[in-house]
């Protein structure tokens, strides 16, 4: 309860002081906002997928459905901030770039990220039975992880990279500024606290909703 | 003796499988009516396109996947509405099945080439490939289809929409093997060396098997 409030207070601090207090990158100008939103969320899918594979492993070798509750919920949650990763990059590419979409490699990863995300979660919604949709659907998530490094490693070499890598490189690595790179950290910490939360929720949700299924069913039989 | 066994098996599984496609022809029959839709479809929208490698590599492929995604997951989908499943796995174990399928698909996949591909090339007035280099990328990149559609065929074979989602959902999976074939095919068609696409094609495939090879025995349940 107290948590939450604090990552509440947290991340409302954190968007206030990026338009306000937060300084400009001199190329980027009024688009270095979008960095505080755009790469905590990027972060994010990256940490969910990450997570959600560890628990399909897991869950292949332990089989408790436990672990499936965090793949799934995982996956649904990097869904959501991939999401918000690929509009905010799209929206800071036609500001910058000039195009929403040029397959750039980052568009690429993030697009296969994306493409990963909304396959297993529609196998996982043509599955009823839940130890079923479980183990299917954890073979499914570590079979598209090997996919991911050659996709990385081909596409680049299908299409040129829209802008070299000093363009980018300002807004994140070379000249941050001491208040940029304050009020990012805190986004980005904010931006797992908030993934933490959720997924934490949703987990025990499912918990629950699992319980009372297994206290309704024999009620259920001795009423038929 | 227990190696020989399961060559036995797995050839069993190969010669079971051709038997029951030849009788009905069902997923021959698809594949390649989709294979000449997909063709007529590029052909009539493209006209001939014998001086664009680029273009040409591309609907080569294209038309190629599309042929392949309409019945590769017939072989597992087959089976379950058959209800033949169960007396399979009392025969036979989780590797061997998946090996038999692998090879018919490899098998099936080469057959619907050898019919598409002469017809591609003149549809499209296509230049003379570069053989060796054209070969090469093509057997490597349909072994890592076959691969990953064999993988993902019998993922799909026990959802409820059966072969519905399947393209869908192998589509991350392929898409790795598209993206190397096509620059490989490109790359022979400009007279360009396509070694890197090769052994990208070869390691992807390599991974693909590994993972197989791990995750198997999880493919079907007691």
């Amino acid at each position: 309860m107290i948590l939450r409030g604090i990552l509440l207070l947290w991340i409302a601090a954190g968007i206030i002081l990026a338009f306000t207090w937060a300084p400009l990158v001199p190329v980027l100008q009024e688009t270095t906002r979008v960095l505080y939103f755009h790469i905590p969320s990027a972060w994010v899918t990256v940490l969910a997928l990450g997570w959600s594979m560890v628990a399909s492993v897991l869950y292949l070798y332990r089989r408790r459905l436990e672990y499936d509750d965090h793949a799934g919920t995982a996956a649904e949650l990097g869904l959501l901030f991939c999401i918000g990763a690929t509009v905010s990059g799209s929206l800071w590419a036609k500001a910058m770039w000039g195009s929403y979409w040029n397959w750039d490699p980052r568009e690429t990863s993030i697009f296969f990220l994306l493409l990963v995300y909304v396959a297993y979660l529609a196998l996982r919604g043509a599955i009823d039975e839940p130890r079923r949709r479980a183990r299917l659907a954890a073979i499914y998530s570590v079979a598209a992880f090997v996919a991911v490094p050659f996709l990385m490693f081909v596409v680049p070499r299908l299409y040129d990279t829209l802008h070299p890598d000093p363009i980018i490189n300002p807004r994140g690595k070379v000249d941050m500024d001491n208040r940029i790179r304050m009020v990012f950290t805190g986004m980005l910490l904010g931006f797992t606290g908030l993934f933490y939360w959720m997924l934490n929720l949703r987990v025990r949700v499912l918990r629950i909703e699992r319980r009372r299924e297994d206290q309704g069913r024999p009620m259920e039989v001795a009423g038929a | 003796m227990s190696a020989s066994r399961s060559a036995r098996a797995i050839w069993a599984i190969l010669r079971k499988e051709c038997r029951s496609e030849w009788r009905t022809r069902y997923g021959l029959n698809a594949a390649l009516l989709f294979a000449l839709t997909s063709l007529t479809a590029v052909s009539f929208a493209a006209g001939r396109l014998g001086d664009r490698s680029d273009l040409l590599a591309a609907f080569l492929w294209i038309v190629l996947l599309f042929a392949s995604l309409a019945s590769l997951s017939h072989t597992f989908v087959r089976e379950v509405e058959g209800q033949t499943l169960p007396m399979l796995r009392r025969v036979a174990s989780p590797t061997e099945i998946v090996a038999g399928k692998l090879l018919f698909n490899l098998l099936f996949l080469v057959v619907i080439e050898l019919l598409t591909i002469p017809l591609f090339l003149l549809l499209m007035a296509a230049p003379a490939p570069q053989w060796g280099a054209f070969l090469g990328v093509l057997g490597l990149g349909s072994l890592a289809l076959a691969l990953a559609s064999t993988l993902i065929g019998a993922l799909i074979a026990q959802t409820r929409g059966r072969g519905a989602l399947f393209a869908g959902v192998s589509f991350p999976l392929l898409l790795p093997v598209l993206a190397a074939a096509v620059n490989g095919t490109r790359a022979q068609w400009q007279n360009l060396p396509v070694a890197s696409e090769l052994r990208l094609l070869a390691a992807y495939g390599a991974a693909l098997l590994a993972v197989s090879v791990l995750l198997v025995d999880h493919l079907w349940e007691e």
